[in-house]
């Protein structure tokens, strides 16, 4: 099981180049069954991440592009009459799809940017008075872009809060650059990846992660990191028990990758930028995007044994 | 946002305690300090407003000398109280505007506390005493808003919080004060230059005590046990004079006598108790003839009570006298000769006529009660303004002007008795007294300042008489002032507001009332101290004595710290936790090699970290830590010998490291 998922980031970091850590942190996410928030300037390989995570897990892939006159129907499907039969029928939107890229997603208006969000955490839809459920597994991979704010809805507290993982690519180091360059056109490998896995065996391999033990010493070591965010003054508001949970969650996949049946106090440091970095606030600046340093102070000074 | 820099509120409410803790020292501090605060206060703001930069050193320095070369011209020098203290204010100031860290501000406070201490050498009254409180809470409010994180400095919830400390405060000073040993001050403090410049002196001119009778200044208050005794009969001895070269009257060979003379107590005694104002002279005022059961001070041989020490603090002291005692029935000698001392010559009239006395009236009695006649019937004027006499001032008392007051009357008075045989003295001290019925007490002020005779009768010893009631009964009856109505001029600001509003019912009954309370304040609170101290203690606890005291609090400290840790820390919440305690143990173990656990550190990342530190120990540190990780996280059952040794392993081989690296 373990040399599968070896053998998929093996292959993923292949494609993307120079970002182990990045890929790690999706995959975990995606073990964790948790929606992974991409958010970095446009050409950093957002696109890409998705496409060769959905490849190379054999999962079902969309895309959407989320635009500011982006509809609900557009992304959850709607009802077309049809004339040969007399009725209704239901044509599914992108959001089908095992894996779903929401490019974007800050262009979008509120009402879509919730349909959306509103699936992620359902895991179904209901529309028409219908209730369909979505494919199982379902990874939503949004992104947006830090820039360029103008004509964008920023999403709430409350939405950043589902996503398990926010992440940022960042710029190539100056040898993954170089090779990229020198290499062909990535898109082409792409073309070519097979499937290492299947949505039946990612089933299984997160039913294995859930089964990742958390000691009594660990979930202290949790409790007081999600303690500090409430009572510290420097801390606009604490951790949510949902976030507490995420981090968990997080914190087993990032030990089964590891290939450890236990979590240890470095797990969950490891995936705690990740993990809350989207759910905090420091107090002086409380519509900043200043949750960096305040993970840095966790890291620092919330005592892991 | 540097931990170091001084948050605005720290530095509002620092100057705001600086301006409250120099206020009370202004009446002794030279005016040029004011100067100097509002010109560091202006620039201390300029520097937060980064309109101007820190003093360079060379500026310090010459600010500090400029401001030494100040107290030195302002005070004659730089030893002293007044200098010390406009020395420290000085420094108060000038800290402000080099501060530039925490620390530094941390110091200015400090000082200021010492600063608000200094003042209780100068004032200690009751309004002093609250006034020193809004000091005190400016300096707590800012040395909490030195500690609190800037996001939440505001000034206000600082000052309740200071205001809240404070009150938590009182339970333990209540404590404290009943409790807590007065220590004896190990050196003697130069006292302040305001105090005891009003009061009787050592020797005495006419002008002396008519200087003093204008002062309203509060002398000693005393509060009876028994019923107040009239008015008439408050006859406060300090001193005695004895000797007299023309001019002045001095004190005399008796008064020096370290043992006192044969006296019989006779009639009802009386019980009082007083509480003297700092009047830097070693002598107590009390009631003929006083007993001190403390012990606190001498009978002088002319009966006066004397002390080792000047009064240099407001003193308290239990006093029974006996007023109709019979005093010293036996003249020696060298008394006898003191009493009759007279110039050689001078004074010829007073001379003739006190021989005219002795030659018309058989006995030394008969001498009194002319002299006390001719006082009454002859023209004679109190007066605080007396005109200016020839070179025999008793001579031309007694027959051109007649016009003066007590000393004058007690002076000439004497002077004849000693020309007609009768051994004789001026007593001067304290006549009358403010009574506050409501109290039980009699408040003395420097105006009440008088001077009388005895004379000495065989078989009668030492008798009072006072020469002054001839002239104007109503100076001892109802007070100086009512005997001198169109002098008020004369009379300083305390005695003038004493004697406007004497009138007014309720206004005074106001003053009788806060004159109370001070009093209080002055017996209870200032006065509770070395004697009333332990007699107070050993009331609630039978005999104990100051080293017993002082156990005892010291004790009574550390008992409630303890049980103030136990509450806390509520030890026995604490489950013993074996693998955690271990991994402590290996931490110790690293440490003496220089490799510390970060407080955020894992565990297995500090392992790999000591491993790659001390790559010939990387086995054991690493299977401890493995050992750890598994029964810690991996959930294997706990084993604590396992666990133990992989620890032993660890420290063995680190220990054996560490010999090795010695013997090298």
């Amino acid at each position: 099981m373990l040399s599968e998922l070896e053998a998929c980031l093996t292959r993923i970091n292949a494609v993307l180049l120079g970002k182990e850590a990045q890929v790690r942190l999706a995959v975990t996410c995606l073990l964790a069954r948790g929606h992974l928030l991409l958010e970095d300037l446009p050409g950093m390989g957002k696109t890409t991440l998705s496409h060769t995570l959905a490849r190379v897990m054999g999962l079902a892939f969309q895309r959407i592009q989320f635009t500011s006159d982006l509809l609900p129907g557009d992304i959850l499907g709607t009802s077309v009459f049809d004339r040969d039969s007399g009725r209704f029928v239901f044509h599914p939107g992108p959001i089908f799809a095992e894996l779903v890229l929401a490019d974007e997603i800050n262009r979008a208006t509120p009402k879509s940017q919730s349909a959306l969000l509103e699936a992620m955490e359902e895991g179904q839809v209901t529309i028409e008075g219908a209730t369909r459920p979505l494919p199982d597994p379902f990874f939503v991979i949004a992104t947006q872009n830090p820039a360029n704010q103008g004509g964008t809805f920023a999403l709430p507290e409350s939405q950043l809060d589902r996503f398990l993982m926010r992440l940022s690519l960042g710029y190539p180091a100056r040898e993954a650059e170089k090779a990229l360059l020198m290499g062909g056109t990535r898109r082409d490998a792409l073309a070519h990846i097979e499937p290492l896995l299947d949505h039946t065996r990612l089933h299984e391999i997160q039913a294995e992660v859930a089964r990742v033990r958390v000691s009594d010493a660990l979930a202290d070591y949790v409790l007081r990191l999600v303690e500090a965010t409430r009572t510290q003054p420097q801390f606009a508001w604490g951790l949510s028990p949902r976030g507490s949970l995420a981090l968990l969650a997080a914190a087993r996949a990032w030990a089964f990758l590891d290939g450890r049946d236990y979590v240890i106090p470095e797990d969950v440091q490891a995936v705690l930028p990740a993990v809350v970095g989207h759910r905090l606030r420091e107090r002086a600046d409380p519509t900043g995007l200043g949750g960096g340093t305040l993970v840095q102070w966790l890291l620092r000074e919330v005592p892991p044994l | 946002m540097s931990l170091l820099t001084i948050p605005r509120e720290t530095l509002v409410w620092l100057m705001v305690a600086q301006v409250l803790v120099i206020l009370p020292h202004l009446a002794h501090l030279p005016l040029w300090i004011v100067a100097l605060w509002l010109g560091c206060g202006l620039w201390r703001v300029r520097i937060y407003r980064m309109q101007a930069s820190y003093p360079p050193g060379w500026l310090k320095g010459l600010a500090m000398l400029v401001v030494g070369a100040g107290v030195y011209l302002s005070h004659d020098g730089l030893v002293g109280l007044d200098a010390g203290v406009t020395l420290l204010i000085a420094a108060f100031i000038l800290k402000l505007v080099e501060m530039r860290s925490r620390r530094d501000a941390v110091v200015v406070i400090f000082l200021g506390f010492f600063a608000v201490a200094t003042s209780y050498l100068f004032e200690d009254g009751l309004l002093a005493g609250l006034f020193s409180l809004l000091p005190i809470l400016a300096l707590l409010a800012a040395m909490i808003g030195l500690q609190q994180s800037r996001l939440f400095g505001r000034p206000w919830p600082a000052v309740r919080l200071a205001g809240g400390l404070l009150l938590q405060a009182v339970p333990l000073m209540l404590v404290l004060f009943v409790f807590f040993p007065r220590v004896g001050p190990l050196w003697s403090l130069p006292q302040a230059q305001t105090r005891g410049t009003t009061g009787l002196a050592e020797e005495m001119a006419p002008g002396d005590i008519a200087e003093l009778s204008q002062s309203g200044e509060l002398a000693f208050r005393a509060s009876f046990s028994g019923e107040l005794p009239p008015r008439a009969a408050l006859y406060w001895r300090a001193l005695t004079f004895e000797q007299f070269d023309g001019r002045r009257w001095a004190r005399g060979p008796s008064s020096h006598v370290m043992r006192a003379p044969a006296w019989t107590p006779q009639g009802a005694p009386l019980d009082y108790s007083v509480v003297m104002q700092p009047s830097g002279q070693p002598w107590l005022f009390a009631l003929d003839v006083p007993e001190l059961p403390g012990g606190e001070a001498q009978l002088m041989g002319d009966f006066h009570l004397q002390r080792s020490r000047p009064v240099e603090a407001a003193l308290m002291y239990r006093v029974r006298s006996w007023p109709a005692a019979v005093r010293q029935p036996r003249l020696p000698q060298s008394v006898a000769r003191a009493g009759l001392q007279l110039p050689a010559q001078g004074n010829p009239r007073s001379r003739a006529w006190a021989a005219e006395l002795k030659a018309t009236h058989p006995t030394p009695q008969a001498v009194v009660e002319a002299l006390l006649r001719h006082f009454n019937q002859a023209p004679y004027v109190y007066t605080l303004k007396p005109p200016p006499v020839g070179e025999d001032i008793v001579d031309g008392f007694l027959f051109d002007t007649r016009r003066g007051f007590c000393i004058h009357y007690a002076g000439a008075m004497t002077f004849v008795l000693r020309a007609a045989g009768i051994p004789s003295r001026v007593v001067v001290g304290y006549q009358g007294g403010e009574l506050n019925e409501a109290g039980n007490y009699v408040s003395v002020r420097q105006l009440d300042a008088h001077a009388w005779v005895e004379y000495w009768l065989a078989g009668r010893g030492w008798v009072r008489v006072d020469p002054t009631f001839q002239v104007a009964p109503e100076r001892i009856e109802q007070g100086l002032v009512e005997a001198v109505p169109e002098e008020r001029a004369l009379f300083d600001d305390s005695a003038i507001a004493l004697l406007r509003y004497r009138d007014i019912g309720w206004l005074n009954d106001l003053r009788l009332k806060w004159e109370g309370i001070n009093y209080g304040w002055q017996r209870w609170v200032l006065g509770y101290q070395g004697d009333e101290q332990l007699a107070l203690i050993q009331r609630w606890f039978g005999s104990v004595d100051y080293r017993a005291l002082g156990a005892g609090v010291v004790g009574a400290l550390a008992i409630g710290m303890a049980v103030l840790a136990l509450v806390l820390f509520k030890p026995w919440r604490n489950v013993r936790d074996r693998q955690r305690e271990g991994y402590a143990r290996f931490e110790q173990a690293l440490a003496r090699h220089g490799v510390r656990r970060q407080p955020g550190e894992g565990p297995r990342a500090f392992g790999e970290r000591a491993a790659q530190r001390l790559p010939e120990r990387a086995e054991a540190i690493l299977a401890f830590v493995r050992q750890y990780e598994a029964q810690r996280y991996a959930g294997q059952t706990a084993d604590s010998v396992a666990l133990d040794r992989a620890l032993r392993r660890v420290c063995r081989q680190l220990r054996w490291r560490a010999a090795r690296s010695r013997g090298e």
